[in-house]
């Protein structure tokens, strides 16, 4: 393993474990009592790829595209469609929903953006 | 290159069978087809408009632009095709009525196009962030192409369906194809407008996804053509029903003043 591809490992993970870090915390906005819940597009990925939100409960996703390229979060199962453009960030609200799993894509790379929310 | 061939698919499939249906209406009113230049220039024009200005659209109504022109463009679309209904049975029961040129071009420019801005601007995107941008034109205009061809033959099919019928029953059997496809978009409207919080948001009704699945080619036929939904709320169910009852309160209306003749009328055309 050569030195680059080894500091790019590193901080492949270590954004990881930041971004990990960013949706666990849950953050209430005052007025709405509205769950706050963030993702992050980076390299045509879902940083995090999986994450648990409450059931029965209305919650506010803000996705931030950190790709030039645009990209369209969508779910069958959520029922949610979103175009967010390169190098920007797009919101859209999910739920209230019942516990399962809910897989969701990016439409514009189907084979890598893939992720899923955890409802409990 | 399959990535490109699934999302034109997808988007192509909705403007596709409103084409066809107003095709073959618009033969059964006796009007040809030179709308149909026009109405897939100002969608394009639309798309390429839409898709340019993306980034400031969405960032506009608090973040929520992009779901307010999406449903804004379905609702105007729904609402042209409660006309072209109304349209329609006027003519059924009254071959002597001719429809203003007008009105026709204003109801098939009119779908066509917004609904050709709204999946044109996805193809747009794509195409040249993806295609042109990433130097990948070959893999992604050849599965665009392949795409637009899926669409473009079951498009036929469909069409020369609607055309093979009698006048009368064609007529009919457009009305019904324009009511489901426009309660479907109503259906969509309440989903971006759930998106943004605008309406209210509920569990979902039930879930047919093991039956149909929405991912399948089936399944995104069905979404195209009657705004099929697995898992649809409450609020997508009502708005659905809701253009399916403003649409026929549309066609009883032109129905009415012909009650007294027991059968449409009968014409050669």
């Amino acid at each position: 393993m050569s030195l680059d591809t080894f500091f790019s490992a590193l901080r492949h993970s270590c954004a990881r474990a930041c971004s990990a870090l960013v949706v666990s915390i849950v953050s209430t906005s005052a007025s709405a009592q509205t769950l706050v819940f963030e993702i992050e597009i980076r390299e045509h990925l879902f940083f995090p790829a999986e994450f648990e939100i409450p059931a029965n409960q209305k919650v506010k996703l803000i996705i931030y595209n950190r790709d030039a390229t645009p990209e369209e979060f969508e779910s069958y199962e959520l029922n949610r469609e979103k175009v967010i453009v390169g190098n920007s960030q797009g919101v859209v609200f999910i739920g209230p929903l019942k516990p399962g799993e809910y897989p969701f894509f990016g439409e514009f790379n189907l084979k890598t953006a893939l992720g899923k929310i955890i409802v409990k | 290159m399959t990535d490109a061939v699934v999302i034109i698919l997808r988007e192509v499939l909705e403007a596709m069978l409103l084409i066809c249906m107003l095709m073959a209406s618009s033969t059964a009113m006796g009007f040809r087809f030179r709308w149909m230049g026009l109405a897939l220039l100002v969608g394009v024009f639309g798309a390429t408009a839409y898709a340019v200005r993306l980034e400031q659209i969405s960032m506009a109504f608090d973040g929520f632009g992009q779901e307010i022109v999406n449903s804004a463009l379905l609702i105007a679309i729904a609402a042209l095709l409660a006309v072209h209904n109304y349209l329609a049975v006027r003519q059924l029961f009254n071959p002597q009525y001719r429809v203003p040129y007008g009105l026709l071009l204003l109801v098939v420019v009119g779908t066509v196009s917004m609904s050709m801005t709204r999946e044109g601007a996805e193809i747009y995107l794509y195409g040249y962030a993806y295609g042109v941008l990433a130097g990948n034109m070959a893999a992604v205009f050849s599965g665009g192409a392949i795409g637009v061809g899926i669409g473009l033959s079951l498009g036929t099919f469909f069409y020369y369906g609607l055309k093979s019928l009698p006048r009368n029953k064609r007529l009919i059997t457009c009305c019904g194809v324009s009511l489901v496809l426009a309660a479907g978009m109503m259906g969509q409207a309440a989903l971006y407008l759930s998106q943004a919080d605008l309406l209210p948001s509920q569990e979902a009704l039930w879930d047919t996804s093991n039956v149909f699945a929405e991912s399948s080619l089936f399944g995104e036929l069905l979404h195209a053509a009657i705004g099929y939904e697995a898992s649809p709320s409450l609020t997508q169910v009502l708005l659905y029903l809701g253009s399916i009852l403003a649409s026929l309160t549309a066609m009883f209306a032109a129905w009415f003043p012909y009650r007294k003749a027991s059968e449409p009328a009968v014409s050669e055309v």
